[in-house]
């Protein structure tokens, strides 16, 4: 993640009377960036999020959101600015769908026009009929109505966005789509979010990166990697036993590719004495271009020699780089066998990952 | 019979001094609609700020509580002195007993507006005139419009009353017919004042529907 930092807590605490919801805080999100905040109920997740953009004041800290303190700007301004998804979507039942979506753009008295052209784009944009705009709330189902909440929020185009629990009110299948459209947006979109949850597949799905709060401390900040690494007693028994798939879902082949392989160029003379292949079983053949004709045995060779054809054995179906390891370790248990090859795009050999390189990745 | 000739009484006075009761039942309505006029525009806004600033909300609602509870000659006595005789007084008590339910259900009704939903307004960044008028009184109305209904059908019944303070209206009807031993005339002054509130309630229920409909939640039938 390059970028700015576009919004940040400093120490930030909140005191409800006698009581500490949120102690010590400090984290900070960069420009295009989702972070996800997740913990038990009552952790002060949602007492986090609503600080930023001072629906809740807070008792002592620092806030800062494009660099600026929160409390030296305009309030009204600052919420305009920052697209909200509250927990319990809160559409305005009174309003249409249409009026709903842009609200934030009446509240800021932009032409009748403009709004109904916004909220055209935007109910498109997160997968409704049009014809819906007409509609009341509650005639639109729980889904429906967290997609207008989203829509709802990017409504004035603000460059952050808080999402609490968004896709909470939902089955699983739709929040999995949701989810994915979620993501796809973000690819264009390129906001800043902070989102809360209190699924862990979600974080690790959704998270660039991912705060765990506990009793309105944040106990750690990391990736899906460095959270499922964690040692402590409290993160691993809140991120439960399968997490570790939810995790590795997250991360992309390349992360446990081994590059360094025993190559052999197609034609070549091969000794198998040769250092590179020490350890090794297999040679991957080559072509000039780079490109993977199969794998050829090791085993049983005597002294320098030429590959022969016949013996090489064609490559199993390979990986993308972009590929997740889950998806990679799932082909692996099908296919039986200990590895797969990554293969780019173009088709040129990247390397292998193994079983041996995911364990290696998580023990490092 | 003596009944049979008693409708023929009243129908030969609907019937014969219907320029009469019309005016009486013209200073009625009109003393209603002052009154019902004071009543909301006075009303509402103290609910909205009693709602806004809980503690003068005991205050406020005990006070015209108990000032609610006077019997209306009672009430009267009070203001006879104070103001004599006429439409003024007429309109001062009429405001006294409407008010109340006005005042109430503005407030209840702004305090019931989820707060989920108010949250989400104000996180969006509507400013407190915003979040009234666009969000609160939108959403409280029906139960604002419940309020301003039972006000105007009870200040049409007390109305009534109006006569002994010598304001002009369907009491007078009654009051000169039972003066009078004219029992044509204080039948008809009933039946008259029956038939016109069962139909003013009935014309509220029929614009707090809409109202519901168009605001409410739950009547999504
Ligand atoms: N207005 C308030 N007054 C007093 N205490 C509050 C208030 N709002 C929240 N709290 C308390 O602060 C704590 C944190 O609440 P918060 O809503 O931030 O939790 P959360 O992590 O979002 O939980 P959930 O997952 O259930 O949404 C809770 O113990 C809650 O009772
Ligand atoms: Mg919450």
């Amino acid at each position: 993640m390059t970028g700015s930092i576009e919004v940040e807590l400093q120490n930030v605490s909140k005191f409800y009377g006698e009581d500490k919801v949120v102690d010590e805080v400090s984290f900070h999100v960069n420009q295009g960036e989702i972070f996800v905040l997740i913990g038990p109920s009552g952790c002060g997740k949602t007492t986090t999020l609503k600080m930023i953009n001072q629906i809740v004041p807070h008792t002592s800290g620092r806030i800062l959101v494009r660099g600026k303190d929160v409390t030296e700007l305009d309030t009204v301004e600052l919420r305009r600015s920052i697209g909200y998804v509250i927990q319990y979507i809160g559409l305005l039942p009174h309003l249409t769908i249409q009026d709903n979506i842009a609200f934030v753009l009446q509240l800021k008295k932009c032409p009748k026009k403009m709004q109904r052209e916004r909220a055209m784009e935007l109910i498109e944009t997160v997968g409704l009929p049009v014809s819906y705009l007409d509609r009341y709330p509650r005639e639109l189902s729980g889904g429906q109505q967290q997609r207008v909440g989203v829509a709802r929020a990017l409504a004035a185009d603000p460059e952050i966005l808080l999402m609490d629990e968004p896709f909470g009110a939902v089955d699983p299948v739709t929040r999995e789509q949701l989810q994915n459209e979620l993501l796809r947006l973000q690819e264009t979109i390129q906001k800043t979010i902070v989102f809360v949850t209190h699924d862990i597949q979600e974080a690790f799905k959704m998270g660039n990166r991912i705060g765990i709060m506990r009793g309105g401390k944040l106990v750690t900040i990391g990736t899906a990697m460095d959270i499922v690494k964690e040692r402590d007693e409290f993160i691993r028994s809140f991120i439960g036993q399968g997490a570790v798939f939810s995790a590795l879902d997250t991360i992309p082949v390349t992360q446990a590719l081994l590059r360094d392989l025993p190559v052999v160029k197609k034609g070549a003379l091969v000794d198998p004495a040769d250092s590179s292949f020490k350890g090794w079983e297999y040679a991957f053949v080559l072509d000039d271009n780079g490109q993977s004709l199969g794998y050829v045995s090791l085993a049983g060779m005597e002294g320098p020699a030429k590959i022969d054809p016949e013996k090489v054995q064609p490559l199993p179906s390979p990986s993308l780089p972009g590929d997740s390891l889950k998806k990679a370790l799932e082909e692996m248990l099908w296919g039986n066998r200990g590895w797969l090859p990554v293969v780019s795009g173009e088709g040129a050999f990247l390397g292998i990952v193994s079983f041996q390189s995911c364990a290696s990745l998580l023990a490092r | 019979m003596k009944s049979d000739y008693l409708w023929i009484k009243v129908w030969n006075y609907i019937v014969t001094k219907s320029d009469f009761w019309i005016s009486m039942l013209g200073s009625h309505v009109k003393l209603v609609i002052w009154a019902s006029c004071i009543v909301i525009i006075l009303g509402v806004p103290i609910g909205i700020l009693i709602s806004r600033y809980k503690s003068l909300r005991e205050p406020v609602l005990n006070v015209i509580g108990v000032l609610y509870t006077i019997p209306i000659l009672g009430l009267f006595g009070f203001l006879i002195p104070l103001m004599g005789i006429g439409l003024k007084p007429a309109l001062i008590a009429l405001t006294i007993y409407g008010i109340l339910p006005v005042i109430r259900n503005a407030c209840v009704g702004i305090e019931n507006v989820s707060p989920s939903v108010k949250e989400a307004a104000v996180g969006m960044g509507a400013n407190g005139t915003q979040l009234l008028f666009r969000v609160e009184l939108p959403l409280a109305l029906p139960v604002i419009f419940a309020g301003i209904r039972t006000a105007i059908v009870m200040n049409f019944s007390v109305a009534t009353y109006a006569v002994f303070i010598g304001a002009a209206g369907m009491g007078t009807i009654i009051l000169v017919g039972m003066r009078t031993f004219n029992d044509g005339m204080l039948v008809a002054g009933t039946v008259l004042l029956a038939v016109t509130t069962v139909l003013l309630d009935r014309l509220l229920g029929w614009l707090e529907k809409i109202v519901q409909r168009k605001y409410g939640m739950e009547s999504a039938d």
